[in-house]
């Protein structure tokens, strides 16, 4: 049987820092080193690097050791952001219209990506959004991501962040140009993208779905007055939800979409669970039953109600016995 | 509190209209604060960064935002990927922002929304926000074609972020 244990991974570089010297500390930002000092920890003497955040003003203590598998790293040099330029001015980058591998992409960009990978998630977002408006979750990793960018570009040009942010929209947004419209075909053929649809923009799992939701509560509604106090009714409901339910939604998850798109195709898929009750066919030229009330009977009204009313008990004290 | 202080003349009206409208974007009250001039040894079109550092303090609690409003050009700033036109500039999450009014034609209280959409996008910088995505929102990246023609109002994500950093702050 072959060896399976895989291989040692490379010890990360070391870095050498000074008191003074400014490090990025990733999906937080600029920081400033403050203090080196050896410090013992459960019997253990470890070298502990202090690091004052630029913005929040907050101290976090680190390990020497530990700072590269942190991702602390040092602030991008002049020539890392020309290169970061031309990445921006390059029409290459296309987000995955798959949201969970955008999602899995982004957040490791940012954690670990450095400058390259900030500028990644900004253009690859913003290329989205000239396709269709980013959900709010999106909308808001744009922003931390264009943050962090702004702060440490102001950092590495010796600017002020203003600057640093017009330098960077003077890219996205050429001056006396406006923002092109994206089509969705030139999204697709990217790592397996093509087999989605529509529905894998990312909208399904937040904004699209609470769309969705009033009809399905109508319906589920609707079915419940129907039914009136059929106690299977809640079980039922799931498994008509699940038969009723749009496209858009078993097209979720992205591993399926194929195995579900085909299915959808053949025969209905047998329903679970026990069927619902026959409802007994209406007589003709009889009444309709009136519906039957739900909730609690109304209470009988005791016997003694139609007897006269006692007459009113006086306050205060008895009067003496003479 | 919003103080908009004018380093040239301007219509009574338009400095009302627009101390309305920035009241309606922030819910924080802004008015005319006053006049002052601009210091020697700036020649125009003014360098914005220049030009904001050398005008002279305004009397203003911590939490104040200063607006210099100005009829004069500020010139376009070369800066690392290029040059980028210049209405105004803000320190960014500071205190002080300046505005040109030169890139609005024939500005009147008719006109006075297009000063005040620019004059959120400044005061929007002091609050710490960036530049956003959506076309319709005052924080969109002014040197854009649409830009003046659009409202003064904010998109959703940005009003959000504006009413918590105010809600954040001391006085």
């Amino acid at each position: 049987m072959p060896d399976v244990t895989p291989a040692p991974a490379a010890p990360l570089p070391v870095l050498n820092l000074s008191v003074g010297d400014r490090v990025v500390y990733p999906n937080q930002g600029l920081c400033n080193v403050t203090e080196i000092a050896t410090d013992e920890i459960a019997g253990q003497k470890l070298v502990f690097v202090t690091l004052r955040f630029v913005e929040t003003g907050g101290i976090v203590k680190v390990p020497k050791d530990k700072l590269a598998k942190n991702g602390v790293r040092r602030i991008a040099t002049p020539d890392d952001v020309k290169k970061v330029f031309e990445f921006l001015r390059s029409d290459s980058e296309r987000a995955s219209l798959d949201w969970k591998k955008r999602a899995r992409d982004n957040t490791e960009r940012l954690s670990i990506g450095g400058l390259i990978g900030l500028a990644e998630v900004v253009k690859g977002l913003q290329v989205l959004s000239e396709l269709r408006p980013l959900p709010p979750k999106e909308r808001e990793q744009y922003n931390d991501a264009r943050h962090l960018f702004v702060s440490e570009l102001a950092a590495a040009l010796n600017c002020t962040e203003a600057d640093a942010e017009d330098a960077l929209d003077v890219v996205l947004f050429p001056p006396g140009k406006e923002r092109p419209k994206r089509s969705i075909e030139e999204f697709q053929g990217l790592m397996g993208d093509d087999l989605l649809g529509d529905d894998l923009l990312g909208l399904d799992g937040e904004a699209g779905a609470g769309e969705e939701e009033p009809e399905e509560k109508e319906k589920d509604e609707e079915s419940s007055e129907e039914e009136g106090d059929d106690e299977d009714a809640p079980k039922k409901k799931p498994a008509k939800a699940a038969a009723e339910k749009p496209k858009k939604k078993l097209d979720l998850d992205t591993e399926t979409t194929v195995a579900q798109g085909a299915a959808l195709d053949g025969p209905a898929p047998k329903k679970r669970g026990r069927p619902p009750k026959p409802k007994p066919e209406p007589v003709a030229g009889a009444e309709p039953e009136a519906p039957k009330k739900r909730g609690r009977p109304p209470k009988a009204k005791p016997a003694e109600a139609e007897a006269p009313p006692a007459a009113p008990k006086k306050r205060g004290r008895p009067p003496k016995a003479k | 509190m919003i103080r908009i202080v004018t380093l040239d003349e301007y219509d009574p009206a338009i400095l009302k209209a627009l101390g309305k409208a920035l009241y309606t974007a922030f819910a924080v009250g802004a008015e005319h604060s006053g006049s002052v001039t601009i210091p020697p040894g700036q020649v125009e079109p003014y360098d914005a960064n220049k030009l904001l550092d050398a005008l002279p303090k305004v009397q203003a609690f911590a939490d104040d935002k200063v607006l210099y409003l100005t009829t004069r050009k500020l010139s376009p700033r070369k800066l690392a990927s290029g040059e980028a036109p210049t209405a105004g500039i803000t320190r960014y999450k500071g205190q002080r922002a300046i505005l040109s009014s030169s890139v609005i034609k024939n500005l009147n209280p008719d006109t006075v929304k297009t000063l005040a959409r620019y004059a959120m996008q400044e005061i929007g910088h002091a609050f710490g926000l960036h530049h956003c995505l959506d076309p319709r929102c005052a924080m969109y990246p002014s040197w854009t074609p649409s830009y003046p023609q659009g409202e003064a109002s904010f998109c959703v994500f940005c009003r959000d972020t504006s009413e918590a950093v105010i809600r954040q702050t001391k006085s």
